[in-house]
């Protein structure tokens, strides 16, 4: 895939205009996502949460609000069927993006058109509940994640046996769940994630999961995610995963777009800016 | 806003499985289950009838206070847990809420119907007190029952709402509704009836006899009053001076209930309108 330099360097917010000038042609398939000069401002406050007290006073003495641009026009576009990597520094806006994607956030400007189902693995188990045991809170999460009953019931055999392959596991699956390890607990919120039968997955770090054993059975399960056409976005700092499992690398630097290409060349080109910035350090 | 309900409906699996994960969490490891529910009204109804038989002569004039306190109670314990339960319910799913998509709403919907499945079991064990063990009788107007709980519903609906958006961005507003509902037990006829504030009282003669009108104004006591008159019989006339004990009013339930009404629509419609900064409160 040709190298498309999104942006120049030092002239960051204009770069969704390249873009603008050009837009290219739609894949036969369609895109699964479109994202289009997507900005995200969040607002700061440095001293402390929002109290009724604090209110009242910026009320009347009108404090400028201090605001932070994570995202400074991001355009991006993604055919059905890729694995994407968003690499870049702590701090550029990777998981702003995934969010903004996985809809939880609203852009502050800007669009983000997702065609198909989305499955959110920004954090696993988000929403389990250690009172309740494993069954339940797979019906529980499997309703967070979008699924509906029926589909969980036909499902759910399946999402136990992904989950809890040796039987000295399986016996814990009606305790509740604060009896349970955190690989435990990450068995069962990728296995359930995984079975909601995606589209599109989103993925903030956590590929995979648990054990020696069980982190090959998640990648395996990608796999076979990319042979069925699905599309994946991940976000990662492991170089070598990167390389190993995504087709097209997005790198992210203060918000907007360095770099946007081959695995290889972007890897290459990442790595290196962060040994020279590493020295650099070290220099100083 | 009918875009909103739609999103909504395709999440109802998750609204009901929210409601389970309520009822089943919220005595999961107690012994005695959901006479947690029904046990703190019942033991406050049996020290206010201590204190009205004992300390005043008060009690002694109504054919079973303890009924009418309970008939009152049972609406606003519903009223009071719904709410205070709402003012936490967004932040204790905030770490969902920043990492899935859904809608937010569902969030203290859930919490309003876990109360009204717990407002309405309540009721069961009043009405095997009330017509099992004191063999009253079922009087005509209890057909307005249905009525009083469905209003009473979105009464308490719209107020979660409101009070649930509210307080992610002013976290004061949980100390502000407990401190008004302590008060509001005293200012609802749950103790007294609505006649003695009618007739007995300078409220109810202040402003030309409008102090009364405000008064009733407010849905709950309305409903409050309403859930009396239509379960229990009339108390001994020497309990109010001054007047007589007014009938159940249909056009005081109908008001309460255009109230409740435009109270779930402004809660939603405010809920819908701050739900996407619920993540971004800085």
């Amino acid at each position: 895939m040709a190298v498309r330099r999104a942006s120049l360097i030092g002239n960051d917010r204009n770069a969704g205009d390249l873009f603008m000038t050009a837009p290219p042609d739609a894949p036969p398939g369609g895109w699964a996502i479109e994202i289009e000069e997507l900005r995200k401002t969040f607002v700061l406050q440095h001293r402390q949460a929002g109290t009724l007290k604090r209110a009242v006073l910026n009320y009347f003495r009108r404090y400028p609000r201090e605001t932070r641009e994570v995202l400074r026009g991001v355009t991006l576009r993604i055919p059905h069927g890729e694995t994407i990597a968003l690499i870049g520094r702590n701090g550029s806006g990777k998981s702003t993006l995934l969010s903004l994607i996985a809809r939880v956030y609203k852009p502050t400007s800007g669009r983000v058109v997702v065609n198909g189902s989305v499955a959110p693995l920004l954090e696993l188990g988000a929403g389990f509940h250690p009172d309740l045991t494993g069954i339940e809170n797979i019906e529980l999460y499997g309703a967070i994640l979008g699924l509906t009953r029926k589909t969980l019931q036909e499902r759910f055999d399946s999402i136990v046996s992904f989950a809890f392959d040796r039987p000295d596991l399986l016996e814990k699956i009606d305790t509740p769940l604060r009896n349970y390890s955190e690989g435990m607990k990450m068995r069962l919120g990728f296995s359930v994630a995984i079975h909601t039968d995606p589209e599109i997955l989103i993925v903030d770090e956590v590929l995979a999961v648990g054990d020696e054993a069980f982190q090959h059975k998640c990648y395996r399960k990608i796999e076979e995610f990319q042979r069925e056409g699905r599309t994946i976005v991940f976000v990662s700092h492991d170089m070598h995963v990167v390389r190993q499992v995504a087709t097209r690398v997005v790198w992210l630097h203060n918000g907007s777009i360095r770099m946007d290409g081959s695995v290889e060349e972007v890897v290459n080109a990442y790595v290196n800016a962060a040994d020279s910035e590493a020295e650099e350090q070290q220099r100083a | 806003m009918l875009n909103e309900l739609k999103e909504l409906w395709r999440f109802r699996g998750l609204l009901w499985q929210l409601v389970r994960r309520d009822l089943k969490v919220r005595y999961k490891n107690s012994r005695l289950g959901f006479l947690w529910s029904i046990a703190p009204p019942l033991m406050q109804v049996a020290c206010i009838t201590f204190a009205f038989r004992y300390a005043t002569d008060f009690a002694a004039k109504f054919n079973n206070y303890s009924a009418f306190v309970l008939v009152a109670m049972i609406p606003w314990t519903y009223f009071q847990t719904a709410i205070l339960d709402s003012s936490q319910s967004i932040l204790l799913m905030y770490g969902v809420i920043k990492k899935v998509y859904l809608p937010r709403e569902i969030i203290p919907l859930s919490n309003a119907i876990s109360n009204f499945i717990h407002f309405l079991l309540s009721w069961l064990v009043f009405f095997v007190f009330l017509w099992g063990y004191l063999r009253a009788p079922i009087l005509p107007t209890v057909i307005w029952f249905p009525y009083l709980v469905l209003v009473q519903f979105m009464l308490v609906t719209g107020l979660s709402l409101l009070v649930s958006a509210l307080n992610v961005f002013y976290e004061d507003v949980k100390y502000i509704v407990s401190i008004l509902l302590g008060l509001f037990l005293f200012l609802l006829p749950i103790m007294y009836i609505v006649e003695q504030v009618i007739y007995t009282s300078n409220l109810g003669r202040w402003a030309g006899g409008w102090g009364a009108y405000i008064y009733m104004l407010n849905p709950l006591t309305a409903l409050i009053n309403g859930f009396r008159k239509a379960l229990l019989e009339p108390p001994h006339p020497d309990v109010i001076k001054g007047g007589e004990y007014l009938p159940l009013d249909p056009n005081s339930l109908l008001l309460s209930g255009v109230l409740s009404f435009c109270i779930l629509v402004f809660g939603y419609w405010y809920f819908n309108k701050r739900k996407w900064q619920f993540v971004e409160r800085p």
